[in-house]
């Protein structure tokens, strides 16, 4: 699938994971890489920026494994911007598959 | 070339140092440090964690251009914006044509409307002096038909050179914010590095 499409859909991905839960980067960028193949490096980049912009904020957490982890939370501006992207993203796939499925009806 | 965390942090951290500041330096390089301990823990292996995440050039390239795009977001100049632009430049080859062709007709136009305005602004005042002399009755500046025009039209001129001059400045502030949006939304969606291998 092409890269820009992927890009383009990364920063609701990440929010959505993020209203679900809090995480820490590894985790997070599993998630997303478990569903969506794309470079993971380039998920860090998008934290800074959502950080930047108020819609996530961090805290560190201690681990079991020893090193304290950097834990990402959405603040109450990330959660309405969720909601808003979530709304978005919901009627315009629908409207692509309904577009989708209606071609390919009238290609038979 | 060995794949492993060290490896991967230096590259990270040698082409980011000199642009960013260390602290913002030293929380980028540590969200990656952590990636490898977290997927070192789970039972991944350097090699592993790195071809997932990418190559640490293309990384540190779209950060530096990120970085820089914000900084003339928050410190207008044109050095800032010219630094964000080549920034953006190197994340790939098509950003020729789709960050610097624009880019130099944006300016190129910007300053041709500037000379037309300053033109206008310089041979307005002159034209005006000249009617004043030829009023006065001096025949080497009889430049004017009608003396008394003159003075009207070389006081229009200048106007209009002046208002040239003020409308490019807010031209040239409109499409330096509407580029920063441009520049941000290419960075994070145009570019990218390619798949995970």
């Amino acid at each position: 699938m092409n890269i820009q499409l992927k890009k383009g859909v990364l920063e609701i991905c990440v929010l959505s994971v993020l209203a679900h839960k809090d995480c820490y980067g590894y985790e997070l960028v599993n998630e997303i890489s478990k569903r969506i193949d794309i470079s993971e490096g380039t998920i860090y980049p998008l934290l800074h920026r959502l950080k930047d912009e108020g819609y996530v904020t961090t805290y560190l957490q201690e681990s079991a494994g020893g090193a304290p982890r950097k834990y990402y939370r959405l603040t109450e501006s990330g959660r309405d911007e969720e909601h808003a992207q979530r709304e978005e993203w919901m009627q315009f796939s629908a409207s692509v598959n309904a577009l989708l499925a209606g071609n390919t009806h009238a290609d038979e | 070339m060995l794949m492993n965390e060290q490896e991967f942090i230096r590259i990270l951290r040698n082409r980011l140092e000199g642009t960013l500041a260390r602290d913002e330096l030293d929380d980028i390089v540590s969200d990656y440090a952590e990636h490898f301990r977290a997927g070192k823990e789970s039972g991944r292996s350097d090699e592993e964690l790195w071809r997932a995440l990418g190559s640490p050039d293309d990384i540190a390239r779209e950060i530096r251009a990120m970085h820089l795009v914000k900084k003339a977001e928050s410190v207008k100049s044109c050095g800032n914006i010219f630094h964000a632009v080549l920034a953006t430049l190197g994340l790939g080859l098509f950003n020729l044509v789709f960050v610097l062709v624009p880019f130099i007709l944006l300016v190129v136009m910007l300053l041709v409307i500037f000379m037309l305005g300053v033109a206008f602004a310089v041979i307005g005042p002159a034209a005006f002096v000249f009617s004043v002399l030829q009023l006065a009755g001096s025949p080497a500046f009889a430049i004017w038909l009608n003396p008394v025009a003159g003075l009207f039209i070389s006081i229009g001129i200048t106007t209009l050179g002046l208002l040239i001059i003020i409308g490019d400045y807010y031209l040239a502030r409109f499409f330096y914010r509407a580029g920063i949006r441009y520049l941000k939304w290419n960075i994070g969606v145009i570019t990218g590095t390619e798949e995970a291998e």
